[in-house]
């Protein structure tokens, strides 16, 4: 492997896309978005995203990792890994809204569906047509298998029925990535299904979740005797979880490279508030930030082996869990330290940012939104769980506990 | 990893293997001389394996797994620091260093000035000081490195006894130690050159050190509570031990990684500021979890932990020093932090 940009392009090549993409982005970023998604109502965070949506998009910059042909498609993972390494360094916005339509949806429908499928979705994704995910449920949070949301076949349609919950932006989304039951007599991963969901369609109903920071980036989404046409099923009946990893797969350790290179950036963050609070000569303060420092450095050092072990095809079982977990607990002693330094000040209210941005510098909003990543996406329990069961081999809990009679 | 390289981690852990738990000094040094592992890092101009600080990293980490009670990294500062130089015998000088002879050097603090000719202060933190013939001493005015015999005039040997048990360090205390009878190095700003790239050396030695140490720790104890059944079940079973375990894991790989990137990202620049600052977070790093592995792991042994036939307590004293060698954890942190203050406007 090269030393730099990995083996599937040329370190020139690499280096002559990476001063595109910057270039691009230093004339592109929206300028004062930060501040333009401060204290502002959910409407004004959409039309910024839908804003920065076309833009990237246009520039290919938002689909490099679909395949080739595609509007910015066929590119390697060396070179996604480089447009989203400048995308953290230019502190662009992310493109939260759309994470869902170009990555698991388009990626689920390349690896998974049909092509009656492909054309019927993608083109709508390129123009910003916006997808929810709908796996979680009020009892099915960390076991998601344990699911219970129907779908009847009847005909040439499923019936749908239940409730989703924690669904990024799904009052704004056109469709949803459903996983529902179809059958209960086997063991609990079996009787799943993968479905597109029109969220226009009739017994659909949205209600955004009032979040402990004010914002109300997720929802749940009831399902009242909702049709979905059989041809909208991805996979066979019964294969849904199975297209599901194929989803959550399908970012590939992209997001956490810039995710962990935007935490570094944002480190003069907390510098400001050290002066802005006068503690910038504290030895305490000095030694807990340099404690921070190189937990920050080393989680960017995680989230790029973990990438350059993907495009070498050298990823082992565990190695997402140890990145993923890092990245939260860094995050959140990144956000912690923030909240000491600012003292009193940072518990007096000033509103917050919009749009889930990790590092506002709104330090106690900042703390808060770190439980994102120590609960979403596998919470940090889970991983600890795969990374003891299944690289440490120590053995599982013995099954067969069952709950009291009544109890749920 | 290249495959010369693989092979020599294969044989050098089964050669460690082999010879157990913090076996014998001497015994250890003599095969390191005679397996050749000080020539790792040495160009192959010069007769070495030239697998550069990546090589001789492999080689810190595979004797900090097994605890090794031999003097190898200083003995690879010196060889590292004569390659360095262009000393005239510079040949027969690493001919004398394969061949057995030990030079010294501090793995802390620079105490040693440079007044006229003379060397004066103390160098702490000298492992094995009473079996080498050298010690190679820097100024803390970073403008000579010499190497300074240890049977003359005006040099005198202090054994410091360490909790650690695994490696035994001296004082070294010069008194109007004569400069013009020493071999010089470096002087001036050459000096200054050859220090950083010692000190960046050293850190990342002492990171690879701690981060097979933590690893070889986390096996055994996982091993242990596999074993050990208490209610009718392995501890291993139980989800608190489980979820401390995955974490120490976790912090290992993190210190790993950073140790790779700072590695690769330094390449042939040891010298550089860069390489500096990469050096200190991966040694602050990789020695503050190895001290809060093994602070952890002698816990999740139990009472056997607390046993001196068990070697549990052998990793946690070796950690409880690294974190103080070089620089401390604290001192290094504050450096850290001073350093992102300064170049924040």
């Amino acid at each position: 492997m090269k030393a730099d940009g990995g083996i599937e392009g040329s370190t020139d090549s690499i280096e002559s896309l990476r001063q595109d993409v910057r270039a691009w982005l230093r004339k592109n970023v929206p300028a004062g978005w930060r501040d333009a998604m401060t204290n502002v109502g959910q409407d004004s965070f959409v039309a910024l995203q839908k804003d920065w949506f076309e833009k990237l998009s246009q520039a290919g910059y938002a689909t490099p990792h679909w395949p080739e042909g595609w509007l910015g498609g066929g590119r390697s993972l060396a070179e996604q890994k480089v447009i989203f390494e400048e995308v953290a360094r230019a502190d662009a916005p992310r493109l939260i809204l759309y994470f869902v339509a170009l990555y698991h949806a388009a990626c689920t429908l390349f690896e998974c569906g049909t092509d009656q499928q492909r054309e019927k979705y993608l083109q709508g994704i390129l123009k910003g047509e916006i997808w929810c995910q709908g796996f979680s449920e009020p009892n099915a949070g960390s076991d998601l298998a344990s699911l219970r949301t129907r779908a009847e076949r009847r005909g040439d349609r499923y019936i749908i029925n239940g409730q989703k919950i924690w669904s990024t932006m799904a009052q704004y989304a056109d469709y949803c990535l459903l996983l529902a039951r179809t059958d209960n007599s086997g063991p609990p991963q079996a009787g799943l299904t993968y479905l597109l969901l029109d969220m226009k369609a009739k017994g659909v109903s949205v209600r955004p979740i009032s979040q402990i920071t004010g914002d109300d980036e997720f929802a749940e989404i009831f399902f009242d005797d909702v049709e979905v046409p059989v041809v909208d099923r991805v996979g066979a009946e019964g294969e849904g979880w199975a297209v599901a990893q194929a989803t959550l797969a399908s970012e590939r350790g992209l997001t956490l490279v810039e995710l962990t290179q935007r935490m570094r950036y944002a480190l003069p963050m907390l510098v400001n508030t050290m002066r802005e609070r006068g503690c910038q000569d504290d030895p305490v303060v000095h030694r807990d930030l340099g404690n921070l420092i190189v937990n920050v450095d080393a989680a960017c050092a995680l989230a790029d082996q973990y990438l350059m072990k993907r495009i070498s095809g050298t990823e082992e079982v565990g190695d997402a869990s140890i990145v993923k977990l890092c990245y939260a607990k860094t995050l959140r002693e990144f956000s912690a330290l923030g909240v000491r330094v600012s003292g009193l000040a940072g518990q007096y209210y000033s509103g917050f940012m919009r749009g889930a941005t990790q590092e506002t510098g709104n330090w106690t909003l900042d703390f808060m939104n770190s439980y994102n990543w120590s609960i979403a996406g596998g919470s940090n329990e889970i991983q600890r769980n795969i990374i003891a069961e299944r690289m440490l081999g120590m053995p599982r809990e013995p099954k067969g506990w069952q709950l009291a009679e009544g109890k749920a | 990893m290249s495959v010369e390289l693989t092979e020599l981690q294969d044989s050098a852990r089964r050669v460690l293997d082999g010879a157990g738990l913090a076996a014998a000094e001497e015994a250890i040094w003599a095969q390191i001389v005679e397996l050749g592992w000080l020539l790792v890092a040495v160009p192959e101009a010069l007769g070495g394996l030239e697998a550069g600080i990546p090589g001789a990293s492999t080689m810190h980490a595979e004797l900090g797994r097994r605890l090794s009670t031999a003097p190898y990294l200083p003995a690879m500062l010196a060889v590292d620091a004569i390659c360095q130089s262009d000393l005239v015998e510079r040949d027969s000088w690493l001919e004398r260093l394969v061949g057995g002879e030990l030079i010294t050097a501090s793995l802390a603090e620079c105490g040693i000035r440079a007044n006229g000719n003379r060397l004066d202060g103390t160098s702490i933190g000298v492992q094995s000081a009473d079996s080498a013939s050298h010690i190679l001493v820097w100024t803390a005015c970073n403008d000579v490195v010499a190497l300074v015999a240890l049977d003359q005039q005006g040099v005198e040997i202090v054994a410091r006894p360490t909790w650690d048990q695994t490696r035994r360090l001296f004082d070294v205390r010069l008194a109007s130690v004569d400069l013009a009878d020493q071999t010089i190095l470096a002087e001036g700003a050459d000096a200054g050159v050859l220090i950083q790239r010692l000190l960046a050396q050293r850190d990342f030695a002492l990171a690879a050190d701690a981060i097979g140490g933590a690893s070889a720790l986390l096996d055994l104890t996982v091993e242990h509570l596999q074993t050990r059944v208490q209610f009718k079940r392995p501890l291993a079973m139980f989800q608190a031990l489980k979820h401390r375990c995955a974490d120490m894991k976790a912090s290992i790989a993190a210190a790993e990684a950073m140790l790779a990137d700072g590695l690769r990202r330094v390449g042939d620049s040891l010298d550089s500021a860069d390489a500096r600052h990469k050096s200190m977070g991966a040694k602050l790093l990789a020695t503050s979890t190895f001290a809060r592995v093994a602070e952890d792991c002698l816990q999740l042994h139990g009472g056997i932990g607390m046993a001196d036939e068990h070697p549990c307590h052998l990793f946690l004293k070796r950690s409880l020093l690294s974190e103080q060698l070089s620089g401390s954890a604290n001192a290094y942190a504050a450096e850290l932090a001073l350093g992102l203050l300064a170049n924040t406007k």
